[in-house]
Parts: structure tokens; sequence; C-alpha cells
């Protein structure tokens, strides 16, 4: 059999088991997006904070966290937390692994996004009246916003391919449907090709959105 | 916590070497990788900036679709379908299957970074050597590669700090390296806990250099220009 009759023949099938593969995909990320985003706030303010310790746990948490692979963060929530008592389904570890490893990038991006304003904004703000929130949030703020969409988009493009290694411990999305598509019909090729189309479907309009907000941002500026 | 601490002084004898070795096992894939990545990423740079349109296309296409793809959808591309379809030659042992998955992805970032790294030059840098005489080959060899180089290196720092942390999805192709055999560990000592995290803090023992030089490369850069 050829490669097309066979993709024809089997479509309707991979298809609707890799989609529903894909449904869990966008769930994790959405949810390990949200944890990384507040926890990452958190991080920079900690990170930014005068006190030394308060901004050293900071450093030592964001390097320790990019310097580790996520795989290995994952496998020590999922497969180590058992042993101090904490057991947790692998959806759940998925999230709260790939939030915390996302936290440490975001809150650098939070940080360039934050330093980058110009401190003049901030003194012109304060003499024109306004009040440290009011300045915060009405001038400040929105420009920093306006940095940090590009690259939080691309940390999001980044997150959604990491949730391919959540099917290690056994979430079921994309992969984890893939794998078992291969032990059942041994159409290794297929599958994995349009695990990929899948993965692709989602990936390069974001990465389209990324390129269009700097090239907007740079407009702006 | 005191548990951890007994787990440790009874087994790490055992686990230190063994880890070692397959640390040794993690460098040396990431350093083959990187450098096919480093000339697939070249190649595809100079493709991408040609004249023509549709040469054009052939790189970006492979740019978006590798860098649009997760690292172990690729892998097991690479590893698994050629055996299946009875393409015996392209039958890649798990460490060349690693080598290649990771160097394919990597070829299309590193190809990004050189191409922004080309064109962040000024335009009469090309101009000046055109206008000396200079081929488009010699240009680009003598006066552009050169200068670009020099700001693509922390890009390329941070690449070469993601691919090393990327390796350890070649565990799940059983390459040899360093998250394989914290595997194995973890299954046999059931220790997960201590043999997971011993195995982050080997992965940080060989990141955090790496990310500290390119830190120092950006700091010169960001000074001198």
């Amino acid at each position: 059999m050829n490669f097309w009759t066979v993709m024809i023949d089997r479509f309707p099938y991979f298809m609707s088991l890799l989609l529903k593969g894909a449904v869990m995909t966008v769930t994790v990320a959405a949810g390990a997006l949200v944890l990384a985003l507040v926890i990452g706030l958190l991080i920079a303010l900690l990170r930014m904070s005068r006190s030394r310790l308060l901004s050293g746990f900071a450093y030592v948490y964001t390097e320790f966290l990019r310097g580790t692979p996520a795989l290995a963060q994952l496998f020590v929530i999922y497969f180590g937390l058992p042993d101090v008592g904490i057991e947790l389904k692998p959806v759940q570890a998925a999230i709260i692994g790939l939030g915390i490893n996302g936290s440490a990038y975001l809150s650098e991006i939070y940080r360039a996004g934050i330093q980058a304003i110009h401190r003049g904004q901030f003194e012109a703000a304060f003499s024109l009246g306004m009040t440290p929130i009011g300045s915060m949030r009405d001038i400040v703020l929105p420009q920093a916003i306006r940095m940090m969409l590009p690259p939080i988009t691309n940390f999001s493009i980044t997150l959604l391919k990491d949730t391919a290694l959540v099917s290690v411990v056994a979430v079921p999305e994309i992969m984890f449907y893939a794998r078992n598509l291969v032990t059942e019909t041994f159409q290794s090729m297929h599958v994995y090709l349009l695990a990929a189309a899948i993965y692709l479907a989602m990936t390069i309009p974001m990465s389209r959105l990324v390129a269009y907000l700097e090239r907007t941002r740079r407009a702006w500026q | 916590m005191p548990r951890l601490i007994e787990v440790y002084q009874d087994n790490i004898r055992d686990w230190f070497p063994e880890m070692l070795a397959a640390c040794v096992g993690t460098l040396k894939l990431s350093l083959v990788a990187f450098m096919v990545a480093a000339v697939i990423g070249l190649l595809v740079a100079l493709v991408r900036i040609s004249p023509s349109t549709s040469t054009r296309w052939i790189a970006i296409s492979f740019i978006e679709v590798m860098r649009g793809t997760p690292a172990l959808v690729i892998l097991y591309i690479v590893y698994f379908v050629p055996p299946q379809i009875g393409l015996t030659w392209l039958t890649l042992s798990s460490f060349a299957a690693a080598v290649c998955g990771l160097a394919l992805q990597g070829g299309a970032i590193l190809a990004e970074v050189f191409r922004s790294g080309i064109e962040a030059l000024h335009a009469g840098q090309k101009e000046a050597a055109l206008a000396l005489g200079m081929t488009p080959a010699k240009t680009m060899r003598y006066i552009l590669l050169p200068q670009a180089m020099r700001v693509v290196l922390p890009p390329v720092g941070n690449y070469a700090i993601g691919l090393l942390k990327d390796t350890s999805v070649c565990a799940l192709i059983a390459a040899p390296e360093l998250m394989l055999r914290a595997k194995d560990l973890a299954s046999s000592s059931f220790e997960p806990m201590a043999v997971f995290c011993l195995a982050a803090l080997f992965y940080f023992l060989m990141s955090y250099p790496l990310s500290l030089a390119v830190r120092y490369m950006e700091h010169r850069l960001a000074r001198h220009g």
C-alpha cells in the first residue's frame, strides 16, 4: 500500500484521536501559561526588590529552573514528590511542572519589560500629580506590556511544544495518543507526520503573530 | 528532608560515577549536535537570504517546520519511521538519531540567528566590499560573516544552553545520556526524588557556566558595540 492510500484510509481514525490529544495539549499549555504568568510576576517583583535575601532567592530560583531541563523537573514532580507524600495526577503534575519551569522565563521577560521603560516616564507622571499606582497602571504598564507581548507569545510557542514532554507522565495529549496509535497500527510515519502537522497548525500562526507584533512595536517606537 | 540526606549518604558512591559517565554522554551528544546544527544553520541562512524568492521559500519552510514542531516529534520521526517503512540504509542508532533530530531543529534556530546577524550589519559594508571589486562570495566570506559572528555569539550561546537541556529529551529514544541513566537508576533504586534531583544538579552544573559566559559576552557587546 502506498503512502496516500493508507493516509486517506486511516485519516479519520488517526485524526479523531490526535485531535482529542490536541485539546489536552492546549489545556495543559493554557494552565501552565496562567500559572507561569502569575508566579513569574511574583518572582520578577522579588528579583527587583531591595532586600538582598528576596532578590537572591529569586535569582537562584530563576537560574536553577532555567539551567535544568523541563523533563528533569517534571520527573522530580511526578515521580519524586510521592516520596515526600505529595501524589499528583498526571495532568496536575504536567501543569505545575511546566508552569514552574515557565515562571523562571517569564520573570526575566517581565523584568526586562519593566526595566526597559525609561525612568523619566515615572518621573513625568509623578510631576503631573499622578499617584504611584496610577502612573504604574496608566503610564508604565501599558508601555511595558507592549514591549513584553512578543516575548510572551514566543514563550507560549515554546510552552506548547514542551507539552509534548508530558506524554511521558501519561498525560493523554497529542504525543501520548500518537505513541499508542503507532503501537496499535505500526503506521509510525503517518501518525507522527500528522502529529507534527497538528503542532505546526498551532505554532505557525503564533509565530506569524510574533512577527506582526514585532513589526508594529518597531513602527510604534 | 533528613531522609533524602540519608539516601544520598547511602548511595552517592554508586550514583556519582555513573552519572558523571552519563554527563560525558550528554556533553558528547550536545557537542556533535551543535556542530552539525551550526553547519546546517549556516547553509540554511545563506539560502534564506538568497535573492531568489523561490529558493528563499525553501529555507523559510524548513525553518518554520523545524522550529514549530516539538523536538520529541522530530526525534520520533528520525528514529522510529525509517526502520518501519523499510529504509534500512536510513536506520540510525539512537545516538545518531538524537544528533540528527536535534541538529535539524537546531539548524533552523541557528539559521534565523545567523540571518539576523548578517542583516544587522550596515548595508554599506556589503556595498563597500562589492565596490572594491570583491565577488559576492568573498564579500560574504571575508567581510560579512566575520562581523556577523561577533554579534551572534550571545544568541548562539543561548542556543547551546537550550540544546544541552534538550538532549534530555533524547532519553525517550534511549540515546546514551544523563536523563536515561537517571531513569534507570531511579527505577533500580526506588529513589526517584533523590536521583532526579541529582540529575538536575548535574545539568545545572553543566549549563550555568555557559549561561555566565553568554552574559559576559552580552555585556561586552553592549559596551563595545
